[in-house]
């Protein structure tokens, strides 16, 4: 990352004037690895902060994170509370800098914080940027729970298109999916959120979704019923995208709809614009016991969220990225659950969709769905 | 005067009809196009940019490392299926079945196999032999006698389940094992199906995994 089109202004509150025992004249004799670049080696005043944020400003080719927040139209309220938020961070980390208590890793902590508050949305960065947030979210973590994640920023991959198929005569109704999915996706779980339902329709009504039930507890598959599963169908033509005011959820190449979580205000907009009920909101902080916690993440996937924020089925970006199947695919005893490259004309997801007498849901919308049901 | 301006009148009545006409023609060419993209529908789409499709660098390969598969063609579709005989625990069959079925009936041998009963189709339909070689005991064998490979079993049961045979080949029956990508490894029959019991145990009625309260709760 060369310092002209890094998007934020660096606090350096890790940096020693003078060289340490160590040797290492950056970071701390402490830290080990910090993947984002320190520039400047003084300490900083006042002055020299503002001088440096001029600059930082107008060196800056790209519109930065401070500019990408600040530089869009808001009312006066909006402004002050993004004004206060970032002040807040600030005061923190102009305090733990100046204070000879606080140690190396508070310092750090609070630079993390201060980088965060700035950056800019996931959907304009570069490789290099995103590897770096990612960096930084990875020692934050560590910072905070003394944990190690990984955490991918992989891209989607050239000559992929995600697509799903669902067959209505094999699912039974188990839920292994439901579960599987809680699990890889580090959902909440005080809430209960479950990005997948299950709806168990009655034989001879058609897919009445009034009438179904998507919270059965009875011995399954049920007498006269059979079973619709439904979650995010990452629609190719996604109303979702369209209304967000902030640009905060997109569609990735490999046609797969995803959120930043950082980036995203929580209007639940995209919500309300989901005809299919796909999107999740937190009304309250996730929280995941420490042993559940699937370390396996994506920064667009399962990474922990905060509270006030959207999520969704990414089709789980962390395992298809890399070839696997998303867990709900793998969860299923049945095989009712089919995932694939649609642009692979060997690709088995390919064979149902033109051997098999498909449909999707409300396809008179032309959302275009990229998930296709279909029966035996 | 009156004809000249029923004259301008017909001109100026010309030329909104050439508008609203224009304005017609150009909609034509606008309206059949989604915003940004070139395609009328995603299966459009599909279509059109598989076509120069090479391959990705992503594989499967990783998560199928750890059992032993073998690759079969059938139709049109290569892929592999777990290899089977190392999977049975008495195999091979002749280290017990020294002799012909015929002659280890008789008396004063010990019954085996006292734990396996056979439920699939009926009694007129099927027996032990419909399926299992009398001859020889290590391979399987069709309806007309000809010998099949334990590993290919999936060749018995295509004998009368043809159109789950189809469905299989393609992709649409049965689970996928690794990941979506190629190449491509899929459970054969009897890794979800009991060929003596083809409905039990694996489909059997049972609770669902999960329940919500919370869900519950909030539509009270």
């Amino acid at each position: 990352m060369s310092s002209n089109n890094k998007k934020w202004f660096s606090l350096d509150l890790n940096k020693k004037t003078d060289s340490c025992d160590c040797g290492k004249t950056s970071d701390g004799c402490k830290s080990s690895s910090n993947s984002y670049p320190h520039q400047s080696l003084h300490q900083i005043s006042d002055a020299d902060f503002d001088a440096a944020v001029d600059t930082e400003i107008a060196n800056s080719y790209k519109k930065d994170g401070f500019e990408q927040v600040f530089d869009v139209k808001m009312d006066r309220r909006s402004a002050f509370k993004k004004l206060a938020a970032s002040l807040a961070i600030g005061a923190s980390a102009v305090s733990t800098s100046c204070s000879f208590i606080a140690g190396d890793e508070s310092k750090e902590k609070s630079q993390i914080d201060w980088e965060e508050q700035f950056k800019g949305n996931y959907k304009l960065m570069s490789d290099e940027e995103k590897q770096a947030t990612v960096d930084r979210l990875v020692r934050s973590y560590q910072l905070r729970t003394g944990k190690n994640v990984s955490m991918s920023s992989k891209n989607a991959e050239k000559d992929v298109l995600f697509g799903y198929a669902f067959n209505i005569s094999k699912c039974q109704g188990y839920m292994d999916c439901v579960s599987a999915c809680v699990e890889e996706n580090n959902q909440d779980r005080n809430s209960q959120m479950e990005y997948i339902r299950i709806h168990e329709m009655k034989d001879g009504k058609g897919f009445n979704f009034n009438e179904a039930d998507d919270n059965y507890y009875h011995e399954v598959p049920a007498e006269g019923h059979f079973y619709m599963g439904t979650q995010c169908f990452h629609c190719d033509n996604p109303p979702c995208v369209e209304v967000c005011p902030v640009s905060a959820t997109w569609r990735e190449d490999d046609g797969l709809v995803v959120i930043d979580y950082d980036w995203c205000v929580g209007c639940r907009y995209c919500m309300a614009a989901c005809p299919y009920d796909g999107r999740r909101f937190n009304w309250s902080k996730p929280e995941v016991p420490e042993q559940e916690v699937n370390k396996n993440q994506h920064y667009l996937g399962n990474r922990m969220r905060k509270k006030g924020v959207m999520e969704k089925c990414t089709f789980c970006v962390q395992r298809s990225r890399a070839g696997k199947n998303p867990a709900c695919v793998e969860a299923c005893p049945t095989g009712a659950r089919i995932f694939g490259n649609l642009l692979d004309p060997n690709s088995t997801i390919r064979w149902v969709l033109e051997n098999k007498k498909v449909f999707r849901l409300k396809e008179d919308l032309g959302t275009e769905p990229k998930f296709w049901y279909f029966m035996d | 005067m009156y004809l000249k301006d029923n004259k301008t009148m017909r001109n100026s009545y010309n030329i909104i009809y050439d508008l609203i006409g224009i304005f017609l023609f150009t909609g034509i060419f606008y309206s059949c196009k989604h915003k940004k993209d070139e395609y009328h529908s995603v299966t459009d789409k599909i279509e059109a940019e598989s076509k120069n499709y090479h391959g990705t660098s992503i594989s499967s390969d990783a998560y199928i490392g750890h059992i032993k598969t073998i690759e079969i063609t059938e139709g049109e579709q290569t892929f592999l299926i777990p290899e089977r005989k190392s999977q049975i625990k008495s195999y091979a069959c002749t280290e017990c079945h020294t002799k012909s079925l015929e002659k280890m009936q008789s008396k004063g041998f010990k019954k085996a196999h006292w734990n396996i009963s056979i439920d699939h189709a009926n009694e007129n339909t099927m027996n032990c032999i419909t399926c299992h070689d009398g001859k020889n005991m290590d391979n399987l064998s069709s309806i007309t006698r000809k010998s099949i490979d334990f590993n290919n079993s999936y060749n018995l049961c295509s004998q009368c389940h043809t159109k789950q045979f189809e469905d299989w080949k393609g992709g649409a029956h049965g689970k996928r094992i690794g990941g979506w990508a190629p190449p491509r490894a899929s459970m054969t029959c009897v890794n979800c199906h009991n060929p003596h019991k083809p409905h039990k145990p694996h489909f059997e009625s049972r609770w669902p995994a999960r329940y919500n309260t919370q869900k519950l709760k909030e539509r009270e």
